[in-house]
């Protein structure tokens, strides 16, 4: 294993810049068109140099070129999701480290695109740590997003469940707590679906004798 | 808490931060063992408990400056090392599990007792089909040893929703070592 | 479920409050069976020899990189350990994965799911799923009509995490899946979302 490693090191020095441009191009290969590998090649170099996750991007060509996008469409998607992983990056330093883990950046990205603002994303990393990981917080919150329930109540019922001493099984559980008060309600929307939720797990949070944890933010 | 010589962890965090980064080896060699077996008995692998206690050290590193209390290094590291462990779902319902719990096992006890292994190969195996939060406790209490009021303190909840959860993994565990019987 | 949970003065003998000789007879074999349970509990002691001059010398290592490579070499991102009880590739390959760009960085060991993909088609001739799993590739994966007229499914085994995918009904038209959460795919449709 170590002489594995070693011989990485060695690669990596010796190659360069090189090594890099062809793992991206092999991923792209046969997947999109030249025009479009070329582009994403370059943006997927600098996002890196930025300490960004480069998989999503990949992801995305090759995405839409299965879906028939022309090629300047697709080029202008990933553009826009570099961005959202750049806004996602700077929205998790701001709630703490100064080095992200890509798999947070792109968890926040995926709830910008759900519609959270980075605001939102920065609240979400704050309430997380130490108990749970920003990744798995951002992951569920963009499900909600994505199921309707409005960004504010998103961010409200996740950081009560939190707050109340949720565990990370009661956090992912909450997609799922959230349709079924929609099925099993009449006329309930996800909003107020979402709601409820959030009011009980204050209602647990303020329970008589129940020793409230610490919160771990500033 | 310090190691010989009398460095404090607080010392070491501090001087790290100011730009000694050598002296993080301090911090690693005092407590790379000490949540070894609560990682192994939480994952049910020695392979993916190193793994775990590897990225765990090197995720604190990177993270050292949010260290709040350096003179509490290791509270905040275990708390790093957990998140990684809750990290790791299970879903499946494949036995590997109980293979890994085995290798352990056998490899580093030869003498024991065929029956007393397998039991404890069982044990276990019923403990990774717990909810992790179930488990936690389990092993706190009964591998750590650690008290009710020890681990509220630690995991910043409540003895009442500590000893629920256990109570719940009780009966969770005798029915299924009862299904494999 | 009576006949599985332990009795609560059984309980607070696991929790060591009580001794054994304090229950009454009638749960004395309860008693003894919860105390085999604890015995097989495994206590040994578990070391890590020489993990830490391995971190040490990784974070040593990282530290003499520019913070571009930092990325590459980060062990959370490129996993060497072969485990036998996980799909694993050959050394050989795992060479070649050790060359891959950037991957997301890797979750832990997560154990697959099984999933079942559900659509409801009457008037299509073929519908298939094409999502992150399988590179988007409306060929990958054909659903298949089952018993009842109208419905079509396939069934997969995925890894954990998150992913987006979507119905291609007739080669040519996608569709988000109506029972799914759904994100816009940056090209004006919809992709579902799937969390594992």
């Amino acid at each position: 294993m170590k002489t594995l490693r070693a011989f990485l090191l060695l690669a990596l020095v010796g190659g360069g810049t090189a090594l890099h441009a062809q793992d991206v191009s092999a991923r792209l290969a046969g997947r999109v068109s030249p025009e479009v590998a070329a582009q994403v090649q370059r943006l997927a170099t600098a996002a890196a140099a930025r300490g960004l996750p480069v998989d999503p991007l990949i992801q995305k060509a090759i995405e839409g070129t299965a879906k028939g996008v022309p090629a300047d469409r697709i080029t202008a998607a990933v553009r826009a999701l570099a961005g959202q992983l750049d806004v996602a990056a700077a929205a998790l330093s701001r709630a703490g480290p100064a080095h992200p883990d890509t798999d947070a950046i792109a968890a926040g990205a995926f709830a910008l695109n759900a519609g959270l603002s980075d605001a939102n994303v920065t609240d979400l990393a704050r309430v997380s740590a130490p108990r749970h990981t920003e990744a798995a917080t951002l992951r569920v919150a963009g499900t909600l997003a994505a199921m309707g329930v409005p960004a504010t109540q998103t961010v409200e019922l996740v950081t009560q469940v939190i707050a109340a001493g949720g565990e990370s099984a009661d956090v992912v559980a909450l997609p799922a707590q959230v349709t079924a008060g929609v099925s099993h309600g009449q006329g309930v929307t996800p909003a107020q679906a979402a709601a409820g939720l959030a009011r009980a797990a204050a209602a647990r949070a303020n329970a008589p004798g129940q020793q409230r944890p610490r919160p771990s933010h500033p | 808490m310090s190691g010989p010589g009398g460095t404090t962890d607080g010392q070491a965090v501090r001087a790290i931060l100011a730009g000694d980064t050598e002296r993080y080896g301090e911090l690693v060699t005092r407590y790379r063992d000490r949540y070894a077996r609560y990682a192994a008995r939480m994952l049910g692998s020695r392979d993916a408990a190193e793994d775990a206690v590897q990225d765990a050290f090197v995720r604190a590193y990177d993270q050292l400056a949010q260290c709040r209390d350096p003179d509490n290094f290791v509270g905040w590291f275990f708390l790093i090392l957990r998140n990684r462990c809750f990290a790791e779902r299970r879903k499946s319902k494949e036995v590997v599990p109980l293979e890994a719990a085995g290798a352990v096992a056998s490899a580093e006890r030869a003498e024991v007792p065929v029956e007393a292994d397998e039991q404890r190969r069982a044990l276990q195996h019923a403990l990774l089909e717990l909810t992790a939060e179930q488990r936690e406790v389990f092993v706190l209490k009964h591998v750590e040893g650690l008290s009710y009021s020890e681990i509220a303190e630690r995991l910043k909840t409540s003895v009442p929703s500590l000893k629920m959860r256990m109570h719940r993994a009780y009966d969770r565990l005798r029915e299924q070592l009862r299904d494999r019987t | 479920m009576s006949g599985n949970s332990f009795h609560p003065q059984v309980k607070q003998l696991l929790d060591g409050e009580i001794t054994l000789a304090d229950l009454p007879p009638a749960l004395r074999a309860e008693g003894e069976e919860a105390l085999h349970l604890l015995a097989a509990v495994d206590r040994e002691p578990v070391t890590f020899p020489g993990l830490d001059t391995r971190i040490l010398a990784e974070l040593r290592r990282r530290a003499d990189s520019p913070s571009f490579w930092r990325r590459l070499v980060t062990p959370r991102e490129v996993r060497l350990r072969v485990r036998p009880w996980t799909l694993v590739p050959a050394l050989a390959a795992a060479l070649a994965l050790v060359l891959v760009l950037a991957r997301p960085a890797a979750t832990p060991a997560s154990s697959p799911v099984t999933v079942r993909f559900v659509l409801f088609a009457p008037d299509a001739h073929d519908v298939s799923l094409a999502g992150t799993f399988n590179q988007w590739d409306p060929a990958a994966t054909p659903l298949l009509r089952t018993g009842t007229p109208g419905v079509w499914s396939a069934t997969l085994i995925l890894p954990a995490g998150q992913h987006q995918y979507a119905f291609v009904v007739d080669g040519a038209r996608w569709v988000a899946d109506p029972g799914a959460p759904a994100v816009d795919d940056g090209f004006g449709r919809r992709n579902s979302v799937l969390s594992l």
